[in-house]
Order: structure tokens, then sequence, then C-alpha cells
């Protein structure tokens, strides 16, 4: 089996100690996580992998040779891949031809042997479970997910050298949809089951909960911590990352007497995935909604802001029924942060100012059609110093912030309507740890302001630190409502199977 | 520099062909009555290409505008015939415009055509009604009263002596109209805002098929004021004159977003693309260059125009990656 061992690696960029004394094993057949805030050291070590950098000190260990340093060239002759969550395809060429853009094609009397290009691609695609996908379509007919799976498979074209056997990916979702992130999971766990190993990159905890056989955490340069995940905790793994402890990391809980009247009224619900939901919620309470994919979380809110049908059941706000489509609950006091914020969030070529304002032209507008500019540019400053928004100015296009910064943008666009219902669907997905703090406070002080917040997320500790209640979804049901003081992930966790652990156990 | 460059590259080209004018025409180009000529040239293109930036600000086309002013033109001449009353007339002709209008946005955003498509197919059906409608012939000559056609051949003096056209002062007013309702009113931000992300739009509380919808009834009335202000000016109207607004128009907003920061359509930047086919038209007439080779550079103009705004966007480089 081989393995790579980083022994007291150390690299410094003028005073900096990007990594101090790092030591690490990769095996294969595992996944290993490699957690860290930006700065903690994780692209360095990349780049030393990938022979883009030498060390200062220290030595790397591949399959018992070891060296000071690599090249590209070792790097690649020894096995290793790079995925990039950056791709470039080549668009107009099919798949079997940019699974094979560094290799020589295959040719039968000097002209290129389609057949054998496009069966040996094929024996790659199948080998990671990606039938489904066509080596004759042109690579622009693929979403940006199934474009990655694609340069996961070219690495299992031919080649001479040693196979390779441990795959270096760094924020690879950071680019896709929930779905197409689904099915490189199941891709990775492919890989691993065919005997390679992963370095998986990511600050996204569910994820790294989810795949992770290790988890290592960098810090400031230096390995804090190195473990099986079966060791360790996302709660913990936050607090070694941030060096805080969580109950620093999560505003305070609400105590009884800062909750306030009821404010939203859900019953018998339905709409779309969601088949029921039953609740009640105070002004000053943040509802969590748990489950897993697919069990009807981001459904639930979507029905209460009307963008999905809802068939039957009453929804109320403030005692008046809600309206049925986002058009009339945004104007009722209903305020939305969508999951996927760039497809279904932001405009992204266009301003700050311009995506913050959006909802609100009506109220801001002089006799509600004719453009305000000025007061305009105000609320979108004064929201976004409100959300700790960094950027140049309110007209910055909003595809040059960072992930923490354009969803801040989508937190000061639903709260400049001054709503009374908060909606939230995985607020801190692809947002690095340091934003998220911020945005935690954020929802605190809303929380404090009496604002009432449904929060529906996959990170476990976000939900148990945030809400007051969580409500777990099953199936598209809103099963149960659990007080979160006092809860823990593995408790949380047991309830959203728990239908399907009572069948197994009385079958 | 090279950001100046990017931004104003286009606009400098633009006056790069004005002062070549100037230069090779000394005594007729850089007149005012000139100048006032051509404003009356594109004024009917003025009016389509505005109302299609309407459209194309929320990543939409309207493909039927240039019929659309030929059935206009025909329906008010055939009801001139009839006997009915210039403003009547006028008025039931920009009535066909919004109905033809409100019929594209209800194929494209309740049905959920593609407009391409959508558009396509009711170009030939406004181009049909046309023929339908007039036999097939042109109407001119007495059916059409003289009051109507006097319109476009006048227009309040200037000091000087020269004649401000009607139909100048018309094609200012739609754009003024323009401007105001897609850069000062919130119904207008909406519309860019759906051409930005159309789902995200919606999820933002803006009511997405209202707004495609309404759109583009702008559009079929703009096409329609274009083809009264044809007809007018010809005191005549036959089923196909509106034939090639619609590719001109289109070409004027792409020209237009050439000079835009952002490469988004904004009503003022079409007008300025309007101009440019307006004047290469009008120099290229006067230095007596042959009309099929006028299409030929007028072609090679606007590609040259937009492709080098692509390339000042991206770098060459980026372009070759690509």
């Amino acid at each position: 089996m081989p393995q790579l061992d980083l022994d007291r690696i150390s690299r410094a960029f003028g005073a900096v100690q990007a990594l101090n004394g790092v030591s690490l094993s990769l095996r294969s057949g595992e996944v290993h996580a490699l957690m860290g805030e930006n700065g903690a050291g994780k692209s360095t070590l990349i780049r030393l992998l990938a022979g883009l950098d030498r060390p200062d000190g220290g030595q790397i260990t591949i399959s018992a040779t070891a060296t000071h340093g690599l090249t590209p060239a070792q790097s690649k002759a020894s096995g290793l891949r790079f995925i990039h969550q950056e791709l470039h395809p080549v668009p107009g060429l099919s798949v079997a031809e940019n699974m094979h853009l560094d290799l020589p094609y295959p040719k039968r009397f000097g002209l290129v042997d389609w057949a054998a290009l496009n069966r040996a691609a094929r024996k790659a695609l199948d080998r990671l479970g990606l039938g489904s996908l066509d080596p004759r379509t042109p690579m622009t007919a693929l979403g940006s997910g199934d474009q990655m799976l694609v340069r996961i498979a070219a690495t299992l074209v031919g080649g001479d050298g040693t196979p390779p056997w441990l795959y270096v990916m760094d924020e690879p979702t950071a680019a896709l949809t929930t779905a197409e992130s689904e099915r490189l999971f199941e891709v990775i766990a492919g890989l691993v089951r065919q005997g390679a190993g992963v370095l998986y990159v990511s600050h996204r905890m569910p994820e790294v909960v989810r795949l992770a056989d290790r988890v290592t955490v960098l810090r400031d340069g230096e390995v804090v911590s190195s473990r099986p995940l079966s060791e360790t905790s996302a709660s913990q793994i936050i607090e070694e990352m941030t060096g805080r402890q969580l109950d620093a990391i999560f505003p305070p809980r609400p105590t009884d007497k800062t909750v306030g009247p009821m404010v939203l009224r859900i019953a018998g619900l339905a709409a779309g995935r969601l088949k029921s939901a039953t609740f009640d919620l105070r002004a000053g309470e943040v509802l969590g909604v748990a489950g897993i994919a697919g069990s009807g979380r981001g459904a639930l809110l979507q029905a209460i802001l009307g963008a999905i049908p809802r068939q039957v059941g009453q929804a109320t706000l403030g005692g008046q029924p809600l309206r049925s489509s986002p058009v009339g609950t945004w104007a009722q006091g209903i305020a939305y942060v969508p999951r996927e914020r760039r497809s279904e969030g932001l405009m992204l070529r266009r301003s700050i100012a311009e995506t913050i304002v959006l909802p609100h032209l009506g109220a801001l507008a002089r006799a509600a059609l004719f453009l305000n500019p000025t007061r305009q540019r105000q609320v979108a400053k004064e929201r976004g110093a409100e959300v700790l928004l960094k950027a140049r100015s309110v007209q910055q296009a909003c595809q040059d912030l960072s992930g923490g910064n354009q969803q801040k943008v989508m937190f000061a666009r639903a709260l400049a309507g001054t709503p009374r219902v908060l909606l939230l669907d995985e607020p801190t997905r692809g947002v690095d740890i340091g934003a998220r703090v911020e945005i935690y406070r954020l929802i605190g002080q809303l929380r404090e302001a009496g604002l009432a917040v449904i929060l529906a997320s996959s990170d476990l500790p976000e939900l148990i630190g945030l809400s007051t209640r969580i409500a777990v979804m099953r199936d598209g049901h809103l099963a149960e409502i659990l007080p979160a003081d006092g809860l823990t992930e593995a408790r949380l966790l047991s309830r959203f199977y728990h239908r399907h652990q009572e069948e197994s156990l009385s079958a | 520099m090279i950001t100046v460059m990017r931004r104003f590259g286009g606009l400098a080209g633009m006056l790069a062909i004005v002062l070549f004018f100037a230069i090779s025409l000394p005594d007729t180009f850089m007149t005012l009555r000139n100048w006032l000529n051509i404003s009356q040239q594109v004024s009917m293109l003025t009016v389509v290409a505005a109302a299609m930036t309407v459209v194309m600000v929320m990543g939409d086309f309207d493909l039927s505008v240039g019929s659309m002013a030929s059935l206009a033109g025909i329906v008010a001449a055939v009801l001139f015939m009839q006997g009915w009353s210039i403003p009547l007339a006028l008025l039931a002709a920009l009535g066909v415009g919004l109905l033809g209008g409100l019929f594209n946005g209800i194929m494209v955003s309740l049905v959920g055509i593609l407009p391409f498509v959508a558009t396509l197919a009711t170009l030939t059906v406004f181009s049909g009604l046309a023929y339908v409608i007039s036999d097939g012939r042109t109407i001119f000559g007495r059916d059409i009263p003289a009051a109507f056609g006097d319109f476009a051949r006048g227009g309040p003096n200037l000091p000087g002596g020269i004649a401000l056209p009607n139909l100048t002062l018309v094609a200012a007013l739609t754009v003024l109209v323009i401007w105001i309702v897609l850069e000062q009113t919130s119904y207008g931000r909406r519309l860019y805002a759906i051409g930005g992300n159309r789902e995200a739009a919606r999820l933002a509380g803006i009511p997405v098929m209202l707004l495609r919808l309404s759109a583009f009834c702008f559009t079929g009335v703009g096409a329609a004021i274009g083809g009264l202000m044809y007809a007018s000016r010809v005191a005549s109207a036959n089923p196909t004159q509106g034939d090639g607004l619609m590719l001109t128009a289109i070409a004027a907003v792409f020209l237009g977003m050439t000079l835009t920061r952002d490469g988004q359509p904004r009503v003022l930047a079409t007008l300025v693309g309007v101009f440019v086919l307006g004047v290469l038209d009008n120099g290229l007439t006067q230095m007596r260059v042959d009309s099929y080779v006028r299409e030929v550079m007028v072609g090679a103009i606007i590609l040259a125009a937009v492709g080098l705004s692509a390339i000042g966007r991206n770098g060459l480089a980026g372009q070759l990656r690509r």
C-alpha cells in the first residue's frame, strides 16, 4: 500500500511562517480531511505536494523514497493528482477528448482512432460509476459538477508510471450545487473503495463529517490535531480551527423572557416535496430545521415564501393569511436567503447596491415608481455596514466578492425591508469560518431585536448553537420539534433516522 | 490607461467615423441641416430600437417588430380608407401594436416559448395579417389623408430657418419615455434584475411573469409607432415596408451594449448605436459608395465594434483561452 509522509515540513514567506513543523501521513484507501481557516497553511501544503513550491525544511517520503522537495513531474510520477475548484475544460471538445488533453490520442494508420479514444474514456468513466455520461458529448453540455467528475475520471485514463493513488481535492464543491456535490461524494467513495487515498481540503463541516476517515486541523501553520473522525466531532473541529470555545462562537441562547408574541403560524402545510408541517413561531425565536438531504428542509422555507405553490394547509403571519407568491410574502414581511446564492440569489455581474435594494425597489421609490438612487445607495451602505460587509464600495460587482461577503450581501438584502420573519437556507454554506462567526453574531443580534428566524441547515453545531428549538424533517414531514438547549449532535442526528430505526427494530 | 481604452474605445471609434466623414465631406457633412436630416432618417429605427432595448434588458428578443411596423401602417391606412379620422385610426393602429406585444408576452411569459421561437412565429403571423388586410397592395395617393403625410414633412422652425423634423421629435420623446421607464423607475430596474438572474429575481419577490409580459407590450407599441412614422414619411403603406427594421434595431442595441461598462443594454447607448448606423449610411451615401458595398461595410463595422469590445473586456488572451 503506498503511503505519503510529511515529516516536520516548514515553509516561511518573509516573516510569515506559513507552515511550521507539519507532520502528516496520507494512506491509500482513506479520506483525509485537511481543515483550517483561511491562512492556516492549507494552500501552501498543497503547493508543496504538487511540486509548485519547495519546503525550507523537513522531509517528504513517498512509498519509502525520501526527498526534501518535489518537482511537478515527480509529484505526478509518484501517483499524486490534484483537483482544484477552478475547472479549465475545453468546451468545444468532447468529454473523451477532454480526458485525453495531456495524453496522446490513440491512433490508427496515423489518424485518430475515435472508437479507441471513446472506449478508453468509457472505461475510466465506468470505473467511477459514471455510466450516464457519454464520452462523445461536448464538454459544454455538462454542468460544472459533471465537468469536475470528468476531470477526476481523466486521471484514470492510461498513462505510464505509478498509477494515481492520492487525490488532493481543494475545495472541490465550492462551485457546485448540492446535487452536483452529492455525485462527487459518490465518486469519492468509489475511488476510496478502489484503493485510492484522498486529501480533502474544505471548510464545509457537513461534507467533512460525512466523507472523512481522518481529520487534520491546521492553525497558523501548525497541526493542532490529527485523528480519526470517530475520535472527534464537528464542534471540536470548529474549536480547534478557531482556537475559540464553541460558546464564544455562537451568541448566547435567549431565555424565555426574550421570546415575544406569536408571529408565524403554520398548520398542516403541504407544498411540493413538503408533505406536512405544523408549527408556531414567536418573535425573537430561531427555529432550526434539520434533516438529511432531501428531507424537505429547503421545501419548507420555499413553501412559506410561496416559491412553490402551497397545496393544503394554513399559513398566517401576524394573524393575516400569508400570500401565495414571493411577490406577496416579501411585501408582507418575509425575507429569504436562498441556499444556492450564485444561482438563486445573486446577479453576479450587478453591483452590491442593486442586489440589496432589489426586493425593496417599490418601497424605496418616490410614488412607488420613480427611483431614488441616493436613498438606495444609503440603504445599501447602512445595511452593508450592519452585516459587516467588506467591499470597496456598494457599486462593486457581486462576482468580485468572496463567498462570505456574497452571503452578507444576501443578508443585507433580506434585512433592508425590516422583515418580521427571516428564512435562512444553509446561510453559512461555502463561507469561511471568520465570516461565519460574524454571521452567527448577526443572527443573534436579529433575534435579540425581535426578529423571528427559521434556519434550515445541514451543519449540526450551527443548528444547536443558534436555535431555540429544532424541527426535524423526515421524508417531507415535520416530524418533531426538539428544544435545542442541551441537545447533542449525536442525539439530533439519531432523530433524523428515528422512524427507520423503529421500523428496523420492529421488523 | 488600459481600462480607459476599454471603456471608451468604442466611443473613440465612433468619433473616428464622424471625423472621417467630416474631413472627407467638408462642405456637407458637419452641417446642422445634414445632422437634422440624419436624425430624421434614423427616427423610425430609433423608436423601434429603443423599444427593443426594453425586452433585451431582460435577455429576451422580439423578432416581430419589423412586421408589426408594417401591420400598424397598413391598419392605419385601411382605416383612413374607411373614413376614420386620423387620431382614431392612429390610436387603433397603436392598439394593434399593444395587442401584438401582449400576444408575444403571453407566448413567452405564460406559455413559456423561447422568445426567439415565439416572436419568429408572430413575425410571420403579423406579416401575413398585413397582406390579408391590404390584399397585398400598397395603399397610397388619395387614400392617405394629406395631413398625415404632411406631419412627417413638417416641424417647428429653428432659428436660422431650418425645421426640426416632427419625426425627430417623436423619436426623441420615445427615447425619453423609455429612458425614464428603464433608468428611473423601479419597474425598469426589475427588468434589469430579470436579465441578471431570473430565478433569483423570482425568489426575491419580483413578479417575473407579469413584468416579462408587460415589457413585450412596450416593444409592440414601439414597433407600431415606428411603422406609423414610416407610413407618414412616405405617405403610403405597404405590407413589407418594415422588413429591414428588426435586424437593424437589434444591431443598434448590440452596438450600444459595447459602450456600456457592464455590457448591458441601455437605451441611451442604443441611441448612440442607432446614430452610428445612421451616420455610416448618410456619409457613405454622400460619398457615392454603391449601396451593396455599403451593406458589406456596415456589417463589417458592426462586427469590428462588437469584436473589439469583446476582446477589450477579456483581453485577447482571455478570448483565445475560452
